[in-house]
Formats: C-alpha cells, sequence, structure tokens
C-alpha cells in the first residue's frame, strides 16, 4: 500500500487524475490520428485546454466581438485545409473574414429556413464532412438537438454556435467583449477580452488578444 | 498452376454505379457474402470481379460442374438482374475469360484440364489488356505483328518476349502458358486487434451493453492507433446466453473512433435486442459476449488531413457534405464566396451558388477568391481596414444628428454640416465618442442614370452596458443608414 501511495503520489500512476506527461501522451496519439484538435492562434490558445479546437465539441461564441473571435478562432485551421461552413450568416463580413485570415477558397455560406426541421437535417449534412459549422441563432428541438450533438461527437467536426445557445448545451461558451478600440483617425484595432467557460472545464479561461491582428502566431505557418 | 474459380459481372459499375463506387462496393458485397458460403477464402479483385480457389469446393460439392452450379444458383439468388459469368480454368487469367465468354453463353463455363492449354491458345490476344494488366501499348504491338491468338503468343517463346518486351514480356508468357501470375490474397487474415468482451451477467438492453463496453473499445482504438493505424472496416458480433450470433460489419472511410464504435454498436444492439418475440431471429436472453474484429486497418498517414497533399481529401469530404446538405433540404442555398472588388463593404465578396461552381477545384476556388485577382489594387474612397465583421444585406435607416438633435448633413463639397455627437438605431441612443471619415464616394459621375454619391463614417459609439462599439454609417440621399458593424 505504502509504495502504491509513493507511486500515486510522484505521479508515476494515478488512478483518478492524469499526469501531464500522460495528457501530452494521450494528446499526442490522438494527434497521429488525424483526430487531434483543430489548430488556434497562440494568442487563443489559452481558452483550450487542448490547445485548440477539440474535435466532436459543440462551443458557443457570444459577445459583442461574436462575428471577430469567430473568424479569428476558424481562421489557422481553414489555412491548414480544413473547411468551414457558415450557416444562416448572411450578414458576415467576407472582407473581414479574409483581412482575419479565413481561407475563403475553403469556405461555403450556406442560407436555410430557420425552422426547426430544415436547419437540423442541414447541419446534420454539413457535420459529417466540414470541420467547422458555425450557424447563427439554430432553433432546434431538443430530440434534433440530441442528434445534431451525436453527428457531431461521431464525426469528429466542430460545431460553433454564434450568438443564442440556449437550444444547444455547448462543451464550452467563449464569450469576447471588447475592452478598448484603437480609433485614430479611423478604427485600427481593439483588445478583446475573451473568456470560456462550460462543463468541460473547471475553472473559466480567459486571455486579451488584439483583433484583428491575432494572427500573427499560428503553430506551423509562415 | 492453381485451377480458380471466377465469377465476374461485367456491366456491375453500369447497374450500380450511378450513386457512387462505395454504393456498387455495398451492393457488390452483398454477392461476396453469398458466394462465401461456397469457400470462406474468396478475393474480391475489383468491383465485379471474384476470385477463388476451385480445389476445396471443388471437392467439397464433388466435381467443378457442380461448384459452378452452385455458384450459378447463388449469384442467381442474390443478384439483381445484372449479367453474370462464372469461369472455371487452370489459372487466373484462363478463369477469367472463362468467365466472360460465361457472361454470353448464360451458364457457367468450366474448361476441362484436358482441353486448358487449347482453349489459351485460341483466346484472342486483346484478352491480355482487358482481363490480364497487360498495357494496351504492347497488346497493340503484338497484333500488329500479327500475332492474333495467346497461341501465336505462345509459340514465339519466353525468350524472344522477354528480350522484346522485359519484365512485361515475361508476365505475358505466364499468362499464355497458363503459369499463375498473381496468387490469390483471401480476406483479410484475421486481425491483432480481435477484441472479445465477456459480461458476468447477461445484459438485455442495448444502453447496458454500449456502457459495459465502453472502456474496451477505448482501449482496442487506442491499441490500433498506437500502432499507427485506423480502422475502417469493423464486424461486430455479439452473442447471448443461448448461443444466439448477431453480427454485421460496419465501415467507415475516415476511420472509426471510440464514439462512432459505440455508435455502431448501440445501433446494431438496439435493433437485435428489440426484436419482436415472434421474430425467429430474437434472442432468448442478454448479451453475454461481443466481439470486435477489425477487418480492415490502415496506415494513418493516408488520412491525415494536415499532412501535405491530404487537402484534396478534405475538400473532396466537403463536396459531399454539401451535395447532400442541398438533397437534404428544399429550403437551403449554398453559397461560395467570390471577390468582386469595389468600395462597398457588402459587396467587396458576392456569393456565388455553389452549383454553378466544382467544389473539388481547388485552384479555381482560389482564383475566385484572390483579392485584386492578382493585381492588388487601392480603391480610392474605399474605408480602411479592418472592414467591419457585419454588414447589412438591407441597412436600417438611422439618424445621426449633432448637439442640438439637428440631423447631420454633408455638404457638396463633402463637409459635414457638425459633428455628429449621436446617433439612434432602432430608436436607440447612443453617444457618439470619436469619428472616422468621412469618406466620399463620387461613383459614375458621367451617367445620369448609373451616377452614385454617397459618403461613408465610421462613428466609435459607447454602448449602455459600458463598452464600445464602431459603427460604419453610409449616407445617401439625405438619408443616413447603418451599413456596417464592427462586430
Amino acid at each position: 500500500m505504502g509504495s502504491h501511495l509513493v507511486e500515486e503520489l510522484s505521479g508515476k500512476h494515478s488512478a483518478f487524475l492524469e499526469t501531464g506527461t500522460q495528457l501530452a501522451e494521450r494528446t499526442r496519439q490522438r494527434e497521429l490520428t488525424g483526430f487531434g484538435p483543430l489548430v488556434v492562434a497562440n494568442a487563443l490558445a489559452p481558452l483550450f485546454v487542448s490547445g485548440g479546437l477539440e474535435r466532436g465539441h459543440i462551443y458557443g461564441v457570444t459577445g459583442d466581438a461574436s462575428m471577430s473571435l469567430l473568424f479569428a478562432l476558424v481562421a489557422p485551421a481553414t489555412q491548414q485545409g480544413s473547411w468551414c461552413a457558415m450557416v444562416n450568416m448572411p450578414t458576415a463580413g467576407l472582407m473581414a473574414a479574409h483581412e482575419n485570415g479565413v481561407a475563403l477558397h475553403r469556405t461555403v455560406c450556406v442560407d436555410v429556413a430557420a425552422t426547426s426541421g430544415h436547419i437540423s437535417n442541414v447541419l446534420g449534412s454539413l457535420v459529417d464532412g466540414i470541420d467547422l459549422v458555425a450557424v447563427r441563432s439554430a432553433q432546434c428541438s431538443s430530440a434534433e438537438v440530441r442528434r445534431i450533438t451525436a453527428r457531431v461527437k461521431a464525426q469528429g467536426s466542430v460545431l460553433l454556435l454564434v450568438g443564442n445557445t440556449a437550444a444547444f448545451s455547448p462543451d464550452a461558451v467563449l464569450v469576447a467583449r471588447t475592452q478598448h478600440w484603437q480609433f485614430q483617425t479611423h478604427a485600427v484595432s481593439r483588445t478583446v477580452h475573451v473568456t470560456a467557460q462550460g462543463r468541460r472545464l473547471h475553472a473559466q479561461r480567459s486571455c486579451v488578444v488584439a483583433l484583428p491582428h491575432c494572427h500573427g502566431g499560428v503553430p506551423g505557418t509562415p | 498452376m492453381s485451377r480458380s474459380i471466377v465469377i465476374v459481372f461485367p456491366q456491375w459499375s453500369l447497374h450500380h454505379g450511378q450513386l457512387g463506387e462505395e454504393h456498387s462496393f455495398r451492393e457488390f458485397e452483398h454477392v461476396v457474402r453469398s458466394v462465401m458460403s461456397v469457400s470462406p477464402l474468396v478475393e474480391v479483385e475489383s468491383v465485379g470481379v471474384i476470385v477463388m480457389a476451385a480445389r476445396g469446393p471443388s471437392r467439397y460439392f464433388g466435381g467443378d460442374v457442380a461448384v459452378a452450379e452452385k455458384l450459378h444458383y447463388l449469384c442467381e439468388q442474390s443478384n439483381t438482374n445484372t449479367p453474370w459469368g462464372i469461369g472455371i480454368a487452370h489459372s487466373r487469367f484462363a478463369a477469367t475469360v472463362a468467365g466472360h465468354v460465361s457472361v454470353v453463353r448464360q451458364r457457367p463455363c468450366v474448361i476441362d484440364p484436358a482441353i486448358s492449354q487449347e482453349f489459351l491458345s485460341a483466346v484472342p490476344v486483346g484478352s491480355l489488356a482487358q482481363v490480364g494488366n497487360i498495357s494496351a501499348n504492347t497488346v497493340s504491338l503484338l497484333q500488329r505483328l500479327g500475332l492474333r491468338t495467346c497461341g501465336d503468343v505462345h509459340d514465339i517463346g519466353e525468350v524472344a518476349l522477354i528480350d522484346r518486351f522485359g519484365t512485361e514480356g515475361k508476365q505475358v508468357f505466364r499468362l499464355v502458358s497458363g503459369a499463375e501470375v498473381r496468387h490469390l490474397a483471401p480476406g483479410a487474415p484475421p486481425s491483432d486487434f480481435a477484441t472479445t468482451i465477456e459480461y458476468e451477467t447477461p445484459l438485455s438492453s442495448a444502453a447496458h451493453v454500449v456502457a459495459h463496453t465502453r472502456p474496451h473499445i477505448d482501449a482496442l482504438v487506442s491499441a490500433i492507433s498506437s500502432a499507427g493505424q485506423q480502422c475502417t472496416r469493423l464486424l461486430i458480433t455479439s452473442e447471448t446466453d443461448h448461443a444466439e450470433h448477431n453480427s454485421r460489419v460496419w465501415a467507415e472511410p475516415r476511420g472509426f473512433g471510440a464514439p462512432a464504435i459505440a455508435q455502431r454498436l448501440l445501433v446494431q444492439s438496439e435493433g437485435w435486442l428489440s426484436q419482436a418475440d415472434t421474430d425467429p431471429d430474437a434472442p432468448t436472453s442478454g448479451v453475454v459476449r461481443v466481439q470486435f474484429t477489425p477487418l480492415e486497418c490502415r496506415e494513418v498517414m493516408v488520412t491525415q488531413p494536415l499532412l501535405w497533399g491530404g487537402h484534396q481529401e478534405n475538400t473532396e469530404r466537403a463536396a459531399r457534405a454539401v451535395s447532400m446538405a442541398m438533397a437534404s433540404s428544399t429550403a437551403v442555398q449554398i453559397s461560395v464566396p467570390q471577390w468582386e472588388g469595389g468600395r462597398d463593404v457588402a459587396t467587396v465578396y458576392s456569393r456565388l451558388p455553389v452549383s454553378l461552381v466544382d467544389l473539388a477545384d481547388a485552384v479555381g476556388a482560389v482564383q475566385r477568391v484572390q483579392v485584386g485577382q492578382g493585381a492588388a489594387r487601392h480603391w480610392s474612397g474605399s474605408v480602411p481596414q479592418p472592414s467591419p465583421a457585419l454588414v447589412a444585406t438591407q441597412a436600417p435607416h438611422v439618424r445621426v444628428t449633432d448637439t442640438h438633435d439637428q440631423p447631420v448633413v454633408v455638404t457638396g463639397r463633402h463637409e459635414l454640416s457638425a459633428m455628429p455627437a449621436f446617433i439612434y438605431v432602432a430608436e436607440k441612443q447612443y453617444t457618439v465618442l470619436r469619428t472616422g471619415g468621412p469618406w466620399p464616394v463620387e461613383e459614375r459621375w458621367w451617367d445620369p442614370l448609373r451616377r452614385r454619391r454617397h459618403v461613408r463614417m465610421q462613428l466609435l459609439v459607447s454602448h449602455p452596458h459600458g463598452h464600445q462599439l464602431v459603427f460604419l454609417v453610409a449616407l445617401e440621399h439625405q438619408q443616413w443608414s447603418l451599413i456596417g458593424r464592427y462586430d
């Protein structure tokens, strides 16, 4: 018993908690199988336990800088080959998306009647083949929500809910609040305080990023 | 030399390929499954061609003719009026040719060992290209040399063929002399990763089965992935206390993760366990054993999406998903961005209906969205970067006023009548802290019909909740509208 306790305390063997090396090993294994998290900008990485958008998870993106945060989140992944679908976002500024680094040649815009039957079918089909599916205020019944959630998990895609996340139960909700606008002769940039909280995180995580210029430090891209 | 049985469906892809290659493969699997009752070692050479060794089945069923009749019957049962042929001969090549002959004759074609060399000699040279995997150039050269049949080619001799054609010549000689060029590669060898899970008490609900199996699934998936592989086809077999079996093969082209396996197990168990008692296949007891047999594993590298060259697969998947989404609902419009340019933030990128473009065309897609299409161009009077993250499709009208609540206007010389102090959006008042611009635009002033004159401004306003917002407003025909928001 004694030696077991020593081992457990020294981190070699733990029944309940994962040690840092074990976590690193697990993460590496998943990256090897192609199911590792989708890469995000370095500045935003502290918001995520695994340092990126976890496949199979549902994220809420809200706050007064939600669109800019959405673009910043998906940009590195789209540059590295993932596709992104923007569902029911006819007002998304595609020029802003481009400036944030979103690879528009791997982006599709989907407009669908917001009634529940239609949107759940379309979301279900999209998550089958598109890694990042962003949707604004999806109205779905709870049965459809369960179906979509299961499909997202099975396919390993990421569903990002912009604005109202009430119908779904997201794994984490990212709230982006503008702290300060740097305004000279025109709006130049701003600092945004982003917090992440949710049932997958035991403590609230937060970071302060400059948008739209946080795409400087994406790992793996020049 | 090994006597082979070949079953060919020359038009399988034509009949079943409308819904894609994968679909025709899946349909073909039914035929393969039924044929496997004759011999467990079956090689599916391609969709529509099944090869097996003749020796075992022939002994078991009492002769080649009996096997052929049996196979003919099985194909008739499992097949949906696609023509087929069964050939039995002393080599794979000869048997394939015999299979094609049998398609025309509509009954099995069994070549007796005594006449097999004669049969092969009479086969036209063109068959070497069609079923023998010899390049068309070589075959056409043989034909031009006046060699009409395989017998003619055989008579030249191996040395001359190797002299002239090298390795391929050797292969040609082996084919025409009836030697086996390719050995039978029967179905996947038993997998190292096969896992059997036993329960102490019979489980009668699918949810319980999945819950008790989940840790083992995780272990299975991590064992496969730590070998650098991923499973794409998996056989799940469950067995009850009364030795009733239920097995099904599941395929997942992207590779199975643990949740995907759990989901398949749930679906399979639910369907089986919830069968009515009257059903003869219904289980009479709970599940005591579940077995996972990975039938097909492949190197992870093949699908790793981030490696060089992996993008195309993502693109194909996305294209498939988009077409599925279009089919799943009538009320859906899918578009892709296309660079248009111009000063107007809302129309810098237009949206092109996806039905007009080929999503799989990566080069075209890059060109479609390239800013300035090669040459970056500065549009005078355009709003400086960053661009608004939200642009209105139908800009709502707003009121912009000065400190005395008088509307702000712009003179003919693009001068503001007063500094904006308040903006009313949907009757909600925001205090203007700073302004950017104005950026005046005079477009096509020479054309009285298409001329357009407007001015844009950025307004930094304070939100009642304390934070700051930036609006992009435009004044046209004496009317301010909110054309964008820096969301």
